[in-house]
């Protein structure tokens, strides 16, 4: 048992999505629990790509291609288990875009790449993405994260939009709305009563579990990570 | 208009819609990694970042460098997102362009013109230095803000200016008809400050508080003529997009010069330190070639610290200006991205280590400075601005071991910090250390603005070049207190 799901975590960290699907049904096959297949195989497979990141082994494609390989793997399993149990492991479901008017992508692709590897769902909306597609998506596959970042200080006034869209569309309960970027203070975010926000693309990833498992939407005083200080 | 350059954009711009097509993240993912890594490997690049060195002193490994970038160049082309193709460019359209690649760029008007040439590493012609960047400044402050940057000739060459945090108190939106009215606005703004200044035709380098082709259009016909500079920064290295194609047919048709980037991020799709600096090359080849730029402004930014000031993208940078500087005439603007922000050791050192790299390795041009990473308003003053100037300029001329070895000695009184800045880091905003009526620094900016100069002056920099060491001289027997500008 051992050994199949090393491979698997191995086959994550590698972004090889297909073999690690196979491995999975394999691993599945031979009766093993789909929660113990996500724990000890999956996961580690997510624990190594992040290190590696971390650590300049390993790139942004590399972490593009983990959080695929994972996403199809968890896609697998949860076919595979009761859907209490399921809801149960998923952390959440994030759309994430870069906010209108802004085409940089390479810092909210970390992002993206980092939440997938660690077990949310990501929808990734691009670049140049309007407050109104936004919510729309987010209402359209139930995520309970909307995040909009920007390296644009005139993209800033659409990460506010969007908040506002979200709340003029009655959905303000339903979803948390995050942000970030170089001009996006802690300050900005607060006073546009954001429900969290956060510097560096690891950051991201602790805010978002935050909120998902201390926090419901709106509701409290908003989730500053800051690994900077 | 320029014939020839319209000419070529426009076959690019076919090019656009006829080259191959491919899924943007098979580009991102797959070609982009696998290609750089294989361009790598067969001329011997992996594993030859050597952070002990962070300014490269080997010749022979830079022009390694070249071929790799020129082959990747070929290889790769460039990708348009907005119709997922690549355009592909001949090893004959690289020469052809190199061929006809202007002698200099001549920049500004009358009294105000100022000559950029391609520079050679260890050349001593002074660089050009454009200031500010894109740092985000309130309405009030800009017209004081910039007449105090423009105030010393020998410092700043171009005017680049702030970006406005509101037109007539509005947020800028960017794309609407709000970024239209900033782009003219700004313009104005600029020139007003510019004839306090007494320096009324110095170059401009475009709308900074325009992000899309709205603000570029609607503050050109405020700053056309030859002398001035429409600036296209494409999303990535790379890859480009139709805006970069506008704002360069809008260039030519105000007879603009155009200065045309796109970064490398290590960590990013170009992945380790060579690999971003090989990709950094291949961009000032490409944006030369199918964009038309008259200089390039790209430069390796690492995406873990936020900046360019660590060794490993001072290293990156070094060896890619080299690489060019060496086989090409192409000049280039190479940006320092500063973390530390104004009245703070933090700048100063980083852009002492960024700015002395850039112009040892052969830039012909920088834009400055990035001062608290561009994060906060207000957070700018002309000392920073002046501070990169007397760096940028008088390391002209010194060798790359001089610099290697200076920078091995500032490196470590900084680097800690990087990607983790405190508070204090981040520095004052521009009323807690400058007088912006009377264009002076407070005493706690000259005060430390002194104390660090003086310590660079100690550990070997030649800052006191940019007026000559008589002036020093002459300022020692008048007993006059001096703090270097």
């Amino acid at each position: 048992m051992e050994e199949i799901l090393k491979k698997i975590g191995d086959l994550v960290a590698e972004g090889e999505d297909e073999d690690a699907v196979e491995a999975t049904q394999e691993a599945l096959d031979m009766g093993i629990d789909p929660m113990v297949i996500l724990q000890q195989g999956a996961s580690k497979g997510m624990d190594l790509i992040n290190e590696q990141y971390n650590n300049g082994e390993a790139f942004l494609p590399e972490l593009v291609l983990a959080g695929d390989a994972m996403t199809a793997v968890i896609d697998l399993l949860f076919a595979n288990m009761d859907s209490d149990a399921a809801a149960g492991t998923k952390l959440g479901t994030i759309v994430i875009g870069q906010a209108k008017g802004d085409v940089h992508d390479i810092g909210k692709n970390v992002c993206s790449a980092l939440l997938a590897c660690n077990g949310f769902e990501v929808h990734d909306m691009g670049t140049d993405v309007a407050p109104k597609a936004m919510v729309e998506k987010a209402a359209e596959v139930g995520a309970n994260i909307v995040i909009q970042s920007t390296l644009l200080t005139t993209s800033l006034p659409y990460i506010a939009d969007t908040l506002q869209y979200i709340t003029d569309t009655g959905h303000r309960d339903d979803m948390f709305f995050a942000c970030g970027g170089g001009p996006v203070t802690p300050e900005f975010a607060t006073n546009m009563q954001a429900d969290g926000w956060s510097r560096s693309s690891f950051d991201c990833v602790e805010m978002c579990k935050k909120l998902v498992t201390e926090c419901k939407p709106g509701k409290q005083p908003i989730v500053i990570v800051n690994s900077e200080g | 208009m320029n014939n020839y350059k319209v000419q070529i954009l426009l076959n690019n711009l076919d090019k656009a819609y006829r080259g191959p097509i491919v899924p943007m993240k098979e580009w991102d993912t797959k070609i982009i990694p696998k290609t750089i890594k294989h361009v790598l490997k067969e001329h011997n690049l992996l594993g030859t970042l050597d952070e002990e060195n962070p300014i490269n002193t080997d010749p022979e490994l830079a022009d390694e460098y070249f071929k790799a970038g020129w082959d990747l160049a070929i290889e790769l082309g460039l990708y348009c997102e907005d119709t997922e193709r690549v355009i592909h460019v001949t090893e004959e359209e690289l020469y052809e362009s190199m061929r006809n690649y202007q002698a200099v760029n001549i920049l500004g008007d009358g009294q105000d013109t100022v000559i950029m040439k391609p520079r050679r590493p260890e050349d001593p012609y002074p660089p050009l230095l454009a200031a500010s960047l894109g740092i985000v400044c309130s309405e009030e402050n800009y017209i004081p803000l910039v007449e105090g940057i423009v105030k010393y000739n020998k410092l700043v060459d171009v005017l680049h200016g702030p970006t406005l945090a509101t037109v007539f108190g509005r947020p800028i939106r960017s794309g609407t008809p709000y970024e239209t009215l900033a782009g003219n606005y700004e313009s104005e703004l600029k020139k007003e400050a510019l004839w306090r200044a007494g320096r009324p035709d110095m170059a401009k380098t475009g709308v900074n508080s325009a992000v899309t082709e709205f603000g570029h259009f609607g503050g050109a016909a405020s700053v056309a003529g030859r002398g001035n500079v429409t600036q296209s920064l494409c999303p990535v290295e790379l890859k480009c997009t139709f805006s970069n194609f506008h704002r360069n047919i809008m260039g030519l048709n105000y007879g603009h010069k155009l200065r045309t980037g796109g970064f490398s991020y290590i960590g990013g799709y170009a992945g380790r330190p060579e690999g971003a600096a090989v990709a950094c090359i291949a961009n000032d080849l490409l944006l030369t070639t199918i964009l038309q730029a008259d200089y390039v402004s790209s430069y390796v930014y690492d995406i873990q610290l936020f900046g360019n000031c660590g060794r490993k993208a001072v290293w990156a940078n070094s060896v890619s200006t080299q690489a060019v500087s060496r086989n090409t005439n192409i000049m280039r603007n190479k940006i320092v991205n500063e973390t530390g922000g104004p009245c703070t050791e933090m700048f100063m050192y980083e852009a002492a280590v960024g700015l002395m790299n850039h112009s040892v390795s052969g830039a012909s041009k920088t834009t400055q400075p990035r001062s608290a990473g561009g994060r906060f308003t207000d957070y700018i003053t002309p000392m920073e601005c002046w501070w990169c100037g007397n760096v940028f300029k008088s390391t002209a001329g010194m060798s790359l071991k001089q610099a290697n070895e200076i920078a091995k000695k500032i490196l470590p009184k900084y680097e800690h910090k990087l990607g983790k800045l405190t508070k204090e880091d981040q520095g004052l905003p521009v009323n807690e250390c400058f007088d912006l009526a009377n264009h002076v620094p407070k005493e706690n900016y000259r005060e430390l603005y002194t104390r660090v100069r003086n310590e660079l002056i100690d550990l070997g920099m030649p800052l006191n070049n940019v007026f000559g060491e008589w002036y020093d001289e002459f300022l020692k027997k008048r007993n006059v207190y001096s703090y270097g500008f």
